[in-house]
């Protein structure tokens, strides 16, 4: 362990966690860009990750796949993905064809860059995006792909003010953040990604990048160096808190000075059984999916006592506002799941927001947990979506008051023999 | 290089994980990249199980290849100090194994006792999960397994249950069941909860059950190598299959009665392996002779999966059924000889032998059975098809994981077969019914079909309308062979049509047009094709 800063405690760890790769993204990016093909440069173990953990099952056609390394690909010099790609043209005949690496070719060190050069056409661009379990985590591969989206993405001229928001989300929510920030009078050049690959926003220096997702720090940092835009600093639009930093902030970028301390206190009225429940509730966040900082955040807001936030990735410049409201909790870096486990046991949280691999283990070890993974496939972001985030957290804790007893040396017994 | 969507068999380390999860006291340490340890959501959320599946991930990150540090020393100290396990097993995955490290060396230096470490280390390129799984019991079996006396009554191992087995937990009640009316004890059921003090013992059983053609047939090989014990190797599929498994059973445990002077063991009067102990063991026998079922005689089903299950099925269908097989086909190549020399005569054609669920789904669009017996992935294609399935064979998936007692194997199971035979397909004096008078007044609304099985009627019964799951949102039937245009006359005369029926009246009137080279399918055509298919 080692601390990384004066002013902000991160415990850093070794990562001997439970959580997935960064191919995980194409389970939801696949469906937010409709004319794109996922093809991934990988093993029978990616194909079996996606169709289990995922629980992907294939629809007639679908829109990614896996080009299989076998045991005669290992000795060739080059992946040949000319044939895959032809198919893929055929049957689909995707805008874009986003060319994902996995572990294996990149220990093969695969040339990923001259490959998808070379398959690229003017018609069909082949995009590489590095999403390897050796480098990323779960949702850090959509910042991958979205800059591999970046040089398609027109330039904005010098003067055209706008915000585009950063991170994929459904195209509701998407009408929802547009309809606000034009309510408060900001212009909205768009979204990164949009739903299609064709209608990518133009991206220029008076931009500015307001990111909506906590796991996308490098394409933000990327598009301020290549194109001079301005990265929005603020807390991530998540919760009444979060999302009155969040608009005020952003308006400020433009000039727009507005107080929404009545709506957040109104947002907090809205949802002030469920905060009722949260106060005090001792609250442990395992690493997952990388939105655990401003999950956290709300739940300190909202009044219960965080015993850990763990995430696999924390850069302290683009979660500093989240850091910063996080002051006096306990932040791990790449946390150490048996290290985690035996404080979870001797600190009894009255819930445990985790991994789909962990839940149900905490839940027969008598706890109460959270699926982590379903803060990334739910709308909670903005006003709107404080309702759905609020419920998030205490429908577990609900939900067990209304069960009966359970005692588990009967109703146990026998459901894992391989359990001492 | 070719595209691949889904795939039948999982990974070797799949394979390995399934052992060791099955086992008390046994932990895994995968020395693998970030998310490869995803295996363990498939025990947490199929098998649900309520403690943490022994699997712990050594992470290898791209920086620490680059400047050649392991954490694996570390990660097994730390796995045998929260741990303590009896054995910890170190087993790469597909990219660490292209590093060709000396893991037993990196995993020897966490300062562990060797004699607890066991490297694992398959090509993940070239074996799959059953042949990981059936490798790594193997080897366990051979490290444990010691001479000990026998039990002092007959006593069988079961060998070969492992977690994520096909309907694992009920099958084994139902051979626990009548195992115990036999008067037969179960020394030991490996790898399925055994511990490796349980492996020790394994040679004091009289023999060995071995039933799936998967996993613990090496063992067993073992087993009898080295211990001079029996084996049966028979699946009790069926009431058939199940009666020949039982008298192999009582053959092999009286010849070594006989030999120790020990009482045989008798087969007991067949109401013994009932529920209630006063009824025939299983309806199958006599509901395959009522005239309800005669109309099963032409059925034509399709069969598809692993080894086990697709022999067992089959020849249940065709021999205690009466069904007509029109194909079968494995997606393990491995064991495909053996497939197709125990359903010698079971098949019109070939075996079908592929891991591609393209080539699949591609036979039932052509062949259109009444009856398709496959794996989840059928199912799915099924459902496209509007063709009835039943699940008989992994992968499964959360519908395959249930709480009751729905087991394949033995008596027990000749009734679950049966009974999902019976709801799947489309059946009995309805059918006759509603071919006679068209929709026989109910029309229903396509697509949705909305709630069938609720327009019951004592005979009735309706086919299974399954909503469509939330993991499908948009699930169009298509034709493969793309659509050809149907006047308006046409496509009324084909909605007089049973709506069960009416896909496949459709493809095939497609079909007729195509081959007598007619673009447009008007009522004319219709009326042909109807003449030319025999009504």
């Amino acid at each position: 362990m080692m601390p990384v800063s004066s002013d902000c405690q991160i415990l850093k760890e070794d990562n001997v966690t439970h959580s997935f790769c960064g191919l995980a993204c194409v389970g939801w990016l696949y469906q937010k860009i409709k004319d794109s093909f996922f093809l991934i440069l990988g093993t029978h173990t990616c194909a079996h990750f996606l169709q289990n953990a995922l629980g992907m099952m294939i629809f007639a056609k679908p829109r990614f796949g896996i080009a299989l390394i076998e045991e005669a690909d290992l000795s060739r010099a080059e992946p040949k993905l000319e044939e895959v790609i032809a198919e893929i043209k055929r049957d689909h005949n995707p805008s874009v064809i986003f060319l994902l690496s996995s572990c294996t070719p990149e220990v093969m060190k695969v040339d990923f860059k001259g490959l998808a050069h070379h398959l690229s056409s003017d018609t069909t661009p082949v995009l590489f995006v590095p999403a390897s379990g050796l480098v990323f985590n779960f949702t850090q591969a959509e910042d991958s792909v979205l800059q591999a989206l970046v040089p398609y993405c027109p330039e904005a001229p010098a003067g055209q003010k706008s915000v585009v928001f950063v991170g994929s989300v459904n195209d509701v929510t998407a009408d929802d953040l547009r309809a606000e920030a034009e309510e408060l009078g900001i212009p909205v050049g768009g979204f990164l990604p949009e739903s299609r690959f064709d209608k990518l926003p133009a991206i220029g220096p008076d931009t500015v990048l307001a990111p909506i997702q906590p796991y996308l720090s490098r394409v933000c940092s990327r598009l301020n160096r290549e194109r001079g835009s301005e990265v929005l600093t603020s807390l991530f639009p998540f919760g009444p808190d979060g999302t009155r930093a969040f608009w005020e902030d952003l308006a400020a970028m433009f000039g727009i000075k507005v107080d929404l301390a009545d709506r957040e206190k109104a947002a907090w009225e809205k949802i002030r059984k469920q905060t009722d429940l949260l106060k005090g509730k001792k609250i442990f966040l395992t690493a997952d999916t990388m939105m655990e900082l401003p999950l956290a955040r709300f739940l300190k807001h909202a009044g219960a006592e965080v015993v850990e936030c763990s995430s696999a990735y924390i850069n302290k410049k683009f979660h500093a506002r989240e850091l910063e409201a996080l002051d006096g909790v306990k932040v791990v870096e790449q946390p150490n799941f048996h290290r985690q486990l035996e404080e979870i046991r001797a600190t009894r949280p009255d819930m445990i927001v985790t991994s789909l691999m962990t839940a149900n283990p905490f839940v027969g070890n008598g706890f109460i947990v959270k699926w982590s993974m379903e803060f990334t496939l739910m709308s909670i972001h903005s006003w709107s979506g404080v309702f759905t985030l609020a419920n998030l957290f205490v429908s577990p804790l609900l939900r067990r008051q209304s069960l009966p007893e359970f005692d588990e040396s009967v109703w146990l017994e026998g459901m894992m023999p391989s359990a001492k | 290089m070719r595209l691949a969507f889904w795939l039948y068999e999982g990974t070797a380390l799949h394979g390995v994980s399934r052992v060791t999860n099955s086992m008390k006291g046994v932990h895994t340490v995968y020395h693998a990249p970030q998310g490869d340890d995803y295996i363990t959501a498939t025990y947490t959320m199929l098998e649900r199980t309520p403690q943490f599946p022994k699997l712990s991930i050594s992470v290898v990150r791209g920086q620490d290849l680059a400047r050649g540090t392991s954490r694996l020393p570390n990660t097994v100290k730390q796995v045998e100090e929260h741990y303590n396990p009896e054995l910890i097993v170190v087993a790469p995955s597909c990219s660490t194994a292209l590093l060709q490290e000396d893991l037993g060396q990196m995993a020897r230096s966490s300062g562990v006792s060797p004699e607890k470490i066991m490297v694992y280390a398959v090509n993940p390129f070239r074996v799959s999960e059953n042949e990981a799984a059936e490798g790594l019991f193997t080897e366990l079996v051979k490290r444990y397994a010691a001479d000990c006396p026998k039990t002092e009554r007959p006593s069988v191992n079961l060998l070969g249950f492992t977690s994520l087995g096909f309907h694992l937990r009920s099958n084994l009640t139902s051979l626990r069941r009548m195992l115990t009316t036999l008067g037969v004890e179960v020394n030991v059921t490996a790898p399925w909860g055994a511990g490796i003090d349980d492996l020790k013992k394994l040679p004091a059983a009289w023999l060995n059950i071995a039933p799936f053609r998967e996993i613990g047939l090496n063992a067993a090989d073992y087993l009898k190598e080295t211990f001079s014990m029996p084996a049966i190797t028979l699946a009790p599929i069926g009431v058939q299959g199940t009666m020949s498994w039982l008298n192999s059973i009582i053959e092999e445990i009286n010849k070594i009665a006989a030999e120790r002077g020990v009482a045989p063991v008798c087969m007991p009067e067949l109401r013994k392996f009932s529920f209630d102990g006063q009824s025939a063991p299983s309806g199958v026998p006599w509901f395959a002779r009522t005239a309800d079922m005669e109309s099963f005689s032409n059925k034509r089903a399709f069969v598809f999966g692993d080894a086990t299950q697709v022999v067992g099925v089959t020849k249940f269908l065709k021999d205690e059924l009466g069904m007509q097989i029109i194909g079968a086909g494995t997606y393990l190549p491995s064991q495909a000889d053996w497939v197709r020399s125990q359903l010698e005569g079971y098949l019109p054609g070939e075996l079908m032998v592929t891991d591609k669920f393209q080539e699949v789904a591609q036979f039932i669009e052509e062949e259109m059975p009444e009856l398709v017996c496959g794996t989840q992935m059928e199912r799915h294609s099924c459902r496209k098809l509007d063709v009835p399935c039943m699940v008989i064979s992994t992968p499964t998936h959360i519908e395959n994981h249930l709480l009751g007692y729905y087991p394949f194997f033995g008596f027990d199971g000749s009734d679950i077969i049966a009974d999902r035979v019976y709801t799947s397909a489309k059946l009995g004096l309805e059918k006759h019914l509603i071919d006679f008078f068209g929709d026989a007044g109910l029309e229903y609304e396509e697509p949705g079909m909305a709630d069938v099985s609720s327009i019951g009627t004592p005979m009735s019964h309706a086919a299974e309308a399954v909503p469509p799951s939330p993991d499908e949102p948009s699930m169009q039937p298509q034709s493969l062979n793309g659509e050809m245009s149907w006047t308006g006359e046409a496509e009324k005369m084909l909605n007089k049509v049973p709506f069960f029926v009416r896909k496949k009246v459709r493809k095939n009137t497609e079909n007729f047009a195509r081959e007598i080279g007619e673009p447009v399918i008007s009522a004319e055509v219709f009326r042909k094709a109807k003449e030319h298919l025999g009504g």
